[in-house]
């Protein structure tokens, strides 16, 4: 494992900062939160110009081939910069579904059309208990012919309002195993019977929503792998999910940390700057000291699963265990020391806050992932 | 630069053939007896370890050959501190030796300093003990009231040193005097090399929470030294000391051993997670296995994340100072760390074992020889040791993120 970033890695680095200072501007964001659709077309466009919607795509399918590696570097980027897109979405939560179950047929149209920038995703899984785990998945799809008829509603579902289609997870059979009989559609938004109804979530940035899926025919030829086993590709996605959501929450933390000290220097009270106090310094050591580990542990994750490592799955609880508790807790902190501008909806901090509270509920928690950690100790 | 993964490979079965056939007898096994911790038995077996990794080129690395250094490829290198932690080998005799003295003569020392003592440090033949700590100067370390007076082509030391951890099988000490009474902090220090038999020179033990005796105290009753065993200038002492306690707190610091000490610290305390694992599952609280209690294994688990946290993090220094980068104050960072959690993995176990939690080392009942309870009462010195944890975050919160005095 080659833990320091390659020469073309920092080079990837640098450009994914200058992009998201010049093209995320604060105006921007506070722009796109107020949005309903909620990411700017014209920037989707550059960044598949970029060759990031495709970067880890095989090059057939109009990819740049590069490692997840590569890819979680624009992750820490986009979390940093908070940059409002539908980027995680379409190209690992759907993307990556489809590049391991879909047929040639389908990788070629979607994956290529992903990559140059002409088709956003959104992955509809969760339903009423909000846990991504087979037993959550009730909605059934009844087949009729050629075609399957989804009847349904999925929740939680990021980005749906700025999906073109929607990856979705439903029952065609029922099964004692609840991995069993799960079956991956490609859904057009267009279809009629579609109903997007925006959940009003905590995080402007990253909106969900409830489709309502209403008599809505699907052909056979847009299941995505084999009918009835559909979880599997869920589940190895998820890996990678959990993971780029970990590179995501490290970005935020760091910008959080760096905003901190900054503020720490020049906010004065009782005559000397806050950051003169040891209750506020021993804070930001912890901050910083918390996301060195958190860091280590979100890259050996990342670099687990672009080397198709073993110990991935491991890697990958660990990550979201430890990155999700200190990362909360940076904002924690973040938010106390910037004190009321700290808790003020014009000051950004709340920003990081809640995006980082979205991705720690993903995919699992601290506390599930421990236990998941317990038991690939036994 | 060797790159080749089956050259590697081989390389690695290499090492492990010549640990096989040269740790000491039944190493590993339950009939190996270990010599008690701090008995004279246990440095010689230290001493002889190092001998023996020194010969066979498995130690001394980041030295220039003319000081006794081993060269070798990184990929070797990494190879070797990976299998000596996988192995858990016998416990270095003199680890203040290769852990202060060595990177402060190497960084700060006269050149006959360095040919005559650096070598003896890496092969394990000499000792070494660190003269720093005062009564009223712990973390506080400037504060040193020990003096020293030149007369002559010597130096004339008085006063009292404590917490010193080899104090009794120590050669040489590396020592700080204030040199200067009306100079101002941090530029009135000198450091010397001072033979630990010199007369005048009284060595107590001194005895720890613990029960063992593992530090001592010395006091210095006109303690002559030669000027020649200066290191570093008059009254710039305070240079050798930030060395020696960066290298101290970083676990080998700036030479290759910052990143290696912590990847080989979190072998170990994986095998140790995965004893805890063996324990809660043997272990039944209120008739209830431990194993099976969700808070239990919530616990356990954050244990074996943070040493993966420790490893990996290990994995990045060592990385990013192949490239040539080098660590300075993040040495706070990995201490502080490393500290608080054998506070927290201590009195996890505590827990586990319950009633057992009160028993010492000697007691008929105790537990794994008592070294578990004997760990958690240890910890407590490690949030203190090389600089309070309260100290480290200073360090870090002003020279790392620039936050004002």
């Amino acid at each position: 494992m080659e833990w320091a970033l390659t020469e073309e890695q920092e080079m990837l680095k640098t450009m994914a900062r200058d992009f998201m200072e010049k093209e995320c501007t604060r105006s921007h964001v506070r722009a796109m939160m107020e949005d309903e659709v909620g990411y700017s077309p014209e920037l989707w466009k550059k960044m598949a110009e970029l060759g990031w919607l495709g970067l880890i795509f095989p090059e057939q399918f109009g990819g740049q081939a590069m490692t997840f590696r590569d890819l979680t570097i624009l992750c820490e980027e986009m979390g940093r910069s908070l940059l409002p897109s539908p980027f995680i979405s379409t190209v690992i939560l759907c993307g990556l579904p489809i590049l391991f179950a879909g047929s040639e047929q389908q990788k070629k149209e979607y994956l290529s059309k992903i990559a140059e920038g002409k088709a956003t995703f959104a992955l509809a899984v969760l339903e009423e208990d909000g846990d991504f785990w087979p037993g959550g998945i009730k909605m059934r799809a009844e087949q009729r012919g050629n075609e399957y008829i989804l009847n349904g509603t999925k929740m939680f579902v990021w980005d749906a309002k700025a999906a073109d289609y929607f990856l979705l997870a439903a029952r065609t059979r029922s099964s004692r195993d609840p991995e069993d009989g799960i079956t991956l559609f490609i859904v057009d938004a267009k279809e009629w019977g579609v109903y997007v109804s925006p959940l009003n979530n905590i995080d402007m940035l990253r909106k969900q929503s409830d489709v309502v899926f209403t008599n809505v025919p699907v052909p056979a030829e847009n299941i995505v792998g084999e009918v009835h086993k559909g979880w599997e590709p869920l589940k190895r996605m998820s890996l990678y999910a959990t993971a780029a959501l970990c590179a995501e929450m490290v970005g935020c933390g760091e910008k959080v940390l760096d905003m901190t000290v900054t503020y720490a220097k020049e906010r004065v009270a009782y005559g000397v700057v806050i950051g003169s106090f040891q209750a506020i310094k021993h804070k930001c050591a912890d901050m910083l000291s918390g996301l060195e580990y958190a860091r280590s542990l979100m890259e050996w994750a990342c670099l687990a699963l672009s080397e198709d490592s073993p110990e991935a799955p491991l890697a990958v609880s660990m990550a979201k265990a430890y990155c999700g508790d200190v990362c909360k807790k940076v904002c924690d902190e973040g938010v106390q020391i910037h004190g009321g501008i700290g808790f003020s909806w014009e000051h950004d901090m709340h920003l990081y806050f809640k995006r980082v509270r979205t991705n720690d509920t993903a995919f699992g928690s601290s506390t599930f992932h421990r236990e998941l950690v317990a038991q690939m100790l036994e | 630069m060797v790159t080749d993964t089956a050259k590697l490979e081989a390389f690695r079965k290499e090492v492990r053939a010549w640990l096989r056939a040269n740790l000491p007898k039944g190493w590993g096994t339950p009939e190996y007896k270990a010599p008690d911790p701090f008995s004279k038995e246990a440095h010689e077996l230290g001493k002889w370890w190092q001998k023996k990794l020194y010969e066979a080129g498995y130690t001394g690395f980041g030295y220039p050959p003319e000081y006794g250094g081993i060269v070798r490829p990184p990929e070797e290198i990494a190879i070797i501190r990976e299998e000596l932690a996988r192995h858990g080998t016998p416990p270095g005799p003199q680890s203040l030796g290769l852990l202060v003295a060595a990177p402060a003569l190497l960084a700060h020392g006269q050149e006959w300093q360095k040919k005559r003592f650096i070598p003896k440090i890496l092969s394990g033949e000499e000792s070494w003990a660190e003269y720093f700590s005062e009564p009223n100067a712990g973390s506080d370390i400037a504060n040193i009231q020990t003096t020293a007076v030149k007369d002559g082509d010597e130096w004339v030391i008085n006063g009292q040193k404590i917490w010193t951890s080899m104090w009794e099988f120590a050669d040489f000490g590396l020592i700080a005097c204030k040199s200067d009474p009306n100079a101002p902090r941090h530029r009135n220090l000198t450091c010397f090399i001072v033979d630990c038999h010199s007369p005048g020179l009284t060595k107590l033990p001194l005895r720890q929470m613990t029960g063992n005796a593992e530090f001592g105290e010395e006091y210095f009753d006109n303690v002559r030294v030669p000027d020649k065993n200066r290191v570093g200038e008059v009254n710039q002492g305070w240079a050798v000391v930030l060395t020696a306690l960066m290298s101290e707190r970083s676990g080998g610091g700036a030479f290759w051993g910052g990143g290696a000490a912590a990847i080989a610290g979190a072998f170990t305390r994986l095998a140790a997670v995965r004893a805890v694992v063996d324990l809660a599952k043997e272990t039944r609280r209120f008739g209830k296995v431990v194993w099976d209690d969700p808070v239990f294994r919530q616990k356990i688990a954050q244990m074996a994340i943070e040493a993966e946290a420790m490893r990996c993090s290990g994995q990045r220094m060592v990385a990013r100072m192949r490239k040539g980068w080098r660590p300075t104050n993040e040495a706070s960072i990995v201490k502080n760390f490393q500290a608080e959690m054998r506070v927290r993995n201590g009195d996890i176990i505590m827990e586990i074992i319950g009633a057992y939690s009160q028993l010492n080392r000697d007691s008929k009942r105790a537990l794994n020889n008592g070294d578990w309870v004997y760990q958690m009462l240890r910890a407590r010195g490690a949030t203190i040791e090389m600089g309070t944890s309260e100290v480290n975050r200073n360090i870090i919160a002003e020279r790392i993120l620039g936050l004002p005095r």
